[in-house]
């Protein structure tokens, strides 16, 4: 069963601020899963034989699993800071797999083709080499010191300018983007994409932010990130095969897509195949 | 009909509907191809996968005489192979990174892909211009059924109705889809073109309710 090594993990499976009594049907790793709030106030999740499932909420959702966790849900420090505006994006839902939807919000490169004069630009399409690393100790895969230059980095940003990004996947449909933010030198802003496998090869995709931003409205900051993400949509619903290919062959990765290949190691290492195609065909 | 032929020319679109800098997909018995015509005017058959993320090339861009995938701009020549990685500008592409690519005939407003390793020419049309092509929801065989006429070789002659007699040549596509390429005899008045038109849009719909019909008892 290529979920078995997956299936103590917690996935998001809703916005705690969208939840009503009524409940929500949804699904996780192909199994249907009930989402409700319950008369006490809290989320509760039940899977389709009525089985109370593990809940969790943080980082504005609720997350689920359809096994035993056997740790809490990764820590985004950062997001407790004050001052922050926690933005809950919202979901798209997107006919791909979920490892591939991660591997692309790992990717610099695309910006100025798919985010074309917002995330990038000809002619600077030049990937600067950065560290990448499988921290041993946290478990995670890192990438740092990433650069690149952007037109339009973020709603908040004026004219073009050099971003620095580091990624953070501690999850494996989670990951984490500490981006420069222009408001604030010296501080990130957190942009999150968590991504619900509903199965292998579709999930909702739940961006979630964390911003030094007091002056962009809330409606224009999601829809700064839903533009973004339809624009990814485009090209996670073409990729041929739908599943992420983790052994070497099918698909050719250059000096830029070093974070992509720690990710697809990464997974590898753990098994963490729901999503994948291990052999190439 | 064409199909069944081991080494042969499959008319996968018309010459009109692929103006120069432009990239449409199509299907072969190959496969899925990413058809493009370069801003020069030749037209490309490439497979429609981009081997850096499996991207589907047709929904790429053409500029000058490449073909660029749109998730990162690798751009491939006429040739199949990668010209440039925008990512790394300075590098040379490696000779290994490239797109299979299919022998293109282009004659009397068709555009050809070889199968296999086709001894002859593509079919000559003469007298015939290309008039428009349509996708039916319909096996090959019920539009043979509806028009009640065999394809050969050279495609179907249908006599349509009130219209001029029309060749027809049919490509199968997906399980129950087939393309149909409709040419008129050269010279036919604009009326005459319309009416030719409308009927193979008649012919259609008889055949595609003549499968409906057929899935219907099948199930």
């Amino acid at each position: 069963m290529p979920r078995e090594a997956m299936i103590d993990e917690w996935y998001p499976v809703g916005l705690f601020s969208q939840l009503d009594q009524t409940g929500r049907r949804t699904a996780l790793m192909g199994e249907p899963i009930d989402v409700a709030l319950g008369a006490d106030g809290k989320a509760k999740v039940t899977d389709g034989n009525g089985r109370a499932l593990p809940v969790t909420v943080r980082y504005g959702h609720v997350w689920s699993s359809l096994g035993e966790p056997g740790k809490d849900l990764f820590a985004i420090p950062e997001a407790d800071q004050p001052g922050r505006r926690l933005v809950d994006v919202g979901v798209v839902r997107v006919r791909c797999s979920p490892l591939r939807a991660v591997e692309n919000f790992l990717d610099i490169a695309h910006f100025p083709f798919v985010h074309t004069d917002i995330l990038g630009a000809e002619p600077h399409t030049e990937v600067q080499n950065y560290k990448v690393e499988i921290r041993e100790d946290e478990d995670e895969v890192w990438a740092t010191q990433v650069q690149f230059y952007q037109p339009q980095a973020a709603k908040s940003a004026s004219g073009g300018i050099t971003t620095e990004y580091m990624y953070r996947v501690p999850a494996p449909t989670c990951s984490i983007l500490y981006k420069t933010c222009p408001p604030r030198p010296g501080e990130w802003d957190v942009i999150t994409l968590f991504v619900q496998p509903l199965a292998e090869d579709l999930c909702d995709v739940w961006p979630w932010m964390a911003l030094y931003d007091d002056e962009t409205p809330m409606t224009d900051l999601i829809h700064f990130q839903q533009m973004i993400f339809l624009q990814d949509r485009s090209i996670l619903e073409n990729q041929i095969p739908a599943l992420l290919p983790l052994d070497p062959g099918m698909e050719i990765p250059t000096r830029a897509d070093q974070t992509s290949v720690a990710y697809r190691r990464w997974l590898k290492r753990h098994n963490y195949t729901y999503g994948a195609q291990l052999v190439a065909q | 009909m064409l199909s069944d032929l081991m080494d042969s020319w499959i008319p996968v679109a018309l010459s009109q509907d692929l103006p120069a800098a432009t990239v449409m997909p199509v299907l072969a018995p190959a496969g899925p191809l990413a058809l493009w015509r370069s801003r020069s005017g030749r037209a490309t058959a490439s497979a429609d996968r981009c081997p850096h993320r499996g991207m589907r090339l047709s929904h790429g861009f053409v500029r000058g005489e490449a073909l660029s995938c749109i998730y990162h701009g690798w751009s491939y020549s006429q040739a199949g192979t990668c010209l440039r990685i925008p990512a790394h500008p300075g590098l040379a592409p490696p000779e290994t990174i490239r797109v299979a690519t299919h022998p293109v005939a282009e004659a009397g407003g068709i555009i050809w892909v070889a199968v296999g390793e086709p001894a002859a020419e593509p079919p000559r049309l003469d007298g015939l211009v290309p008039l428009r092509s349509l996708t039916a929801e319909a096996e090959l065989s019920t539009i043979e059924a509806a028009a009640g006429a065999t394809a050969g070789p050279d495609g179907l002659v249908w006599q349509a109705p009130n219209a001029p007699a029309v060749r027809l040549l049919l490509v199968p596509q997906r399980a129950g889809e087939t393309l149909i390429h409709v040419l008129v005899p050269d010279g036919c008045a604009t009326s005459e073109r319309i009416a030719a038109s409308r009927a193979v849009e008649s012919l259609r719909r008889t055949a595609e309710e003549r499968q409906r019909k057929g899935s219907r008892h099948a199930a």
